[in-house]
């Protein structure tokens, strides 16, 4: 049984590009939610035993710390507050006020659980490393898959195939960035330093999924009778099972991390998932179409 | 006949089998490694129960190196400004900066603080300091914090005019305020030069005293500004502020400074520990922290280790449903890669981390001349993967909650090298191979893609090694080593347990390889 996948790549295209064309005004719009990691700030995880306070109880609580832009958000069994101030004597005049808070009630006790300070000076920092990393990625990527198909060069050049796997892996970040936009938008899910790592992990294994495409494709042209998209359409198919079966186990692992993990990575384990996923879809439904297009157009070209 | 040439006569199925008891022997030095303590508790009940007649040899059990977010304690970054000091000598200043931080948190009781020195992106220096298991944050910071700097200031040219002034006419109305930091001046001599404080008392009134040993860079420093400065006051300020401000009365060499102040003898005595324990050469300031509660710490490892359970679970249902015997093969790999793994977070001795290496590398080099892909590339591609993977194995991996789940994520695409065989060998088995044929073509066709997805995956994770912050270094290592070990765990263990399976009972049997054959195909047979 072999699908039309190929020959159907005005749906798979048209799909992927209003995909990405709404990522990117999610991105205009909405821009990421960036955390403290980025922003600076402090993030401060206390937890109340035999007391449950309101959250207007705690804000009036906090008032003499006098903290910027506190956010007070409750998780199952604890709250996480935020604020702009970094400074230890504001971090420990907010547990001091807490602490009252919670001695005022009889047989409740408080816990501070967690506390993250970043000056701005780190996030900026951050900012710039991260950028250099995902530069640096990029370039080498490109190197690597000029390198790893430089004999093959008919009927398609060789970068070309380097070209269209980029292509896939700038479809895949945009995607992963513009559903992150929107569950930051919606549900205030926060970028921070693990995101950085799980997108530029989605970079290398997009890269890795495309490459095991072209590699059947590479192999399969010498020998092949038929045409270039028949050629790669049959590549695909029969590198279909594999690129399933591969994403399906990771993201069967990265669930495993999602539901029992902890909180902490959560969204870590949720940036992997999406990015597995569309990698996957990307070195089926984008990558291979995209070569055949581009060999279609010089085609045509020299035809015409 | 040598060992080697009869091991060459050997059948590809008898070969296997001696690689078998490698891969057994292997497995048994990682068990033992991963799980020592678990082994000595068993062998320990075990002489209880038996009266001491089995006595199992013990091994040294080597811990895993927790991260802070595991078992708790906090992660503090200061800036450290060095703008006060020449660029030839910053690099020492810092240098003894951060063992005067260290000195502190031990004193504090922290077992093995990490205090680094960092070069930022901007070129701005900072002290990192990681206390793990410690239980009052806020007082270690304090203790960090308070760490004194001691300098040496002398008047400014403006102040020094009006007191010159002063001193000319005695009608002069105006005065210098000798506790204003503005009319003070910095000189090179600082808290750096200090050899010794001591306590001691005033020979003419018994009034306690500081007394200050320089060494001899420090003393000559103090022998030229005493030098310049005499009639005139200069100020010894601790933590920014003067704290004392004698006149001088002549120049004085050989190194020895007296602050005698209005200081009762506790206060003396305080401030003689605090200049002993190390005046900080470099101003610090506090611009980052991460605490983690012990107890939330030991919350994210059982959520890890049930989260590692489940992924390993759900993976090897998956493959075993989807895969059959092979997919149980896999499994089996599967569980050597895990344990390989975790062995290698370990902080290994040399020779423990040789003796693994080396295996796994004789039998990845072994694996592919059977398969006749082996070649000089591949030779160096793995020696590569070989050094690093060694000088991993010799570190502690420090486990973070980014780098277990990197762990995770690798167990997942562990199975990825095993599914590109397995995909292979089916396809070979509908074009009409033998099982055995099917099976040695499978593995020799997926290694091309094999290698160029592994190769780009560790190239990605080289970069986040390199340019990553510490949390994203941390899971780019955890993905490396898995992938390098993947790559031991498909080529070499699933393919010696392939080879020992094949005969003719699978022949007949090709549904266990989850293969329908062609019909014509078994009439043919």
């Amino acid at each position: 049984m072999i699908y039309k996948i190929i020959q159907k790549r005005r749906i798979f295209l048209s799909l992927s590009t209003a995909a990405v064309a709404l990522s990117v005004l999610a991105l205009i719009f909405w821009g990421l939610n960036f955390g403290i990691d980025f922003t600076g700030g402090s993030s401060l995880e206390v937890q109340f035993a035999g007391y449950h306070p309101s959250l207007s109880e705690i804000t009036t609580s906090l008032q003499s710390a006098n903290l910027h832009n506190l956010v007070i958000q409750p998780t199952s069994d604890s709250y996480i507050l935020k604020f702009k101030e970094t400074s230890e004597d504001v971090h420990q005049a907010a547990v001091k006020d807490l602490q009252t808070l919670a001695t005022a009630h009889t047989g409740a006790s408080f816990k501070e659980l967690q506390f993250d300070a970043v000056g701005p000076s780190i996030g900026q920092e951050l900012k710039s490393k991260s950028f250099n990393a995902t530069a640096i990625a990029f370039v080498m990527i490109i190197i690597f898959v000029s390198f790893a198909f430089r004999r093959v060069s008919k009927p398609v050049a060789s970068w070309k195939y380097g070209v269209a796997a980029i292509i896939a892996l700038i479809h895949d970040i945009l995607f992963t960035l513009g559903v992150f936009s929107v569950l930051g938008h919606f549900y205030g899910v926060e970028i921070n330093t693990p995101f950085i790592a799980a997108v530029l992990t989605v970079l290398g294994y997009s890269v890795s999924d495309t490459i095991i495409v072209f590699d059947r494709i590479r192999e399969n042209l010498p020998k092949s009778q038929e045409d270039f998209e028949n050629t790669v359409n049959r590549s695909v198919n029969q590198t279909l099972t594999r690129s399933i079966n591969t994403s399906f186990s990771a993201i069967l692992a990265l669930l495993a991390v999602l539901f029992f993990g902890g909180s902490t990575i959560k969204d870590f384990a949720l940036a992997l998932i999406v990015g597995i996923f569309v990698g996957t879809y990307s070195s089926i439904f984008v990558a291979s179409p995209v070569l055949v297009v581009w060999d279609k157009i010089v085609r045509g070209q020299k035809n015409g | 006949m040598t060992l080697a040439q009869k091991f060459q006569k050997l059948s590809a199925r008898g070969k296997s089998w001696w690689i078998l008891g490698v891969i057994i022997v292997f497995v048994i030095i990682v068990a033992l490694t991963v799980g020592g303590n678990y082994y000595n508790n068993f062998s320990k009940t075990l002489a209880a129960k038996t009266n001491d007649i089995v006595m199992l040899p013990l091994v040294t059990p080597i811990p895993f190196s927790l991260g802070l977010d595991l078992q708790g304690g906090t992660h503090l970054v200061y800036s450290a400004n060095v703008a006060g000091i020449p660029a030839a000598d910053q690099a020492s200043a810092l240098a003894s900066a951060r063992d005067v931080i260290e000195r502190r948190v031990n004193a504090f009781g922290v077992s093995e603080p990490v205090v680094e020195v960092n070069k930022s992106v901007s070129g701005e220096y900072q002290i990192v300091a990681d206390l793990a298991g410690v239980k009052d944050v806020s007082q270690a910071i304090k203790i960090i914090g308070e760490t004194p700097t001691l300098e040496f200031k002398e008047l400014s040219p403006a102040a020094a005019a009006v007191s010159a002034k002063l001193n000319a006419s005695s009608t002069a109305t105006t005065s210098v305020d000798l506790s204003a930091a503005q009319n003070w001046q910095d000189t090179e001599l600082t808290g750096k030069y200090l050899q010794r404080a001591t306590l001691q008392f005033n020979q003419s009134d018994g009034s306690p005293e500081v007394s200050l040993q320089f060494n001899s860079e420090g003393g000559k420093l103090f022998e030229d500004i005493t030098g310049r400065n005499i009639g005139k006051p200069v100020a010894i300020f601790l933590d920014g502020y003067p704290i004392s401000t004698p006149t001088v009365n002549d120049k004085i060499t050989g190194g020895n400074a007296v602050i005698s102040g209005h200081f009762s003898v506790d206060e003396a005595k305080m401030l003689v520990t605090r200049l002993n324990s190390g005046a900080l050469p470099v101003p610090i300031t506090l611009i980052s922290q991460k605490t983690v509660e012990s107890s939330l710490g030991s919350q994210s490892i059982s959520d890890s280790l049930r989260a590692i359970l489940i992924g390993l679970l759900l993976v090897s249902l998956f493959m075993i449903l989807y895969y059959r015997l092979p997919g149980l093969l896999s499994v089996l790999s599967l569980l050597v890669y895990g344990l390989t793994v975790l062995a290698i977070f370990k902080a290994l001795p040399l020779w423990l981390a040789l003796i693994l290496i080396i295996i796994m590398i004789a039998l990845i080099f072994y694996t592919f001349n059977e398969l006749k892909i082996f070649n000089g590339t591949l030779a160096v591609l793995f020696a590569i993967i070989g050094i690093l993977l060694f000088i991993y194995a010799t570190q502690a991996i420090t486990l973070s909650l980014s780098g277990i789940a990197g762990f995770i994520l690798s167990i997942g695409m562990a199975v990825d090298a095993n599914i590109l065989i397995f995909a292979r060998t089916r396809e070979e088995l509908k074009s009409g191979k033998s099982v055995s044929q099917a099976v040695d073509a499978g593995f020799k066709r997926a290694w091309p893609s094999i290698r160029d997805g592994n190769v780009s995956t560790i190239i990605t994770c080289l970069i986040l090694i390199f340019f990553g912050t510490s949390t994203v270094q941390g899971f780019g290592t955890t993905l490396f080593i898995g992938i390098a070990v993947s790559l031991f765990s498909a080529i070499v263990v699933t393919h010696t347990l392939f080879v020992i399976i094949l005969g003719d009972w699978l022949e007949k049997r090709p549904w266990l390889l989850g293969a329908r054959r062609p019909k014509t195909e078994e009439v043919s047979k």
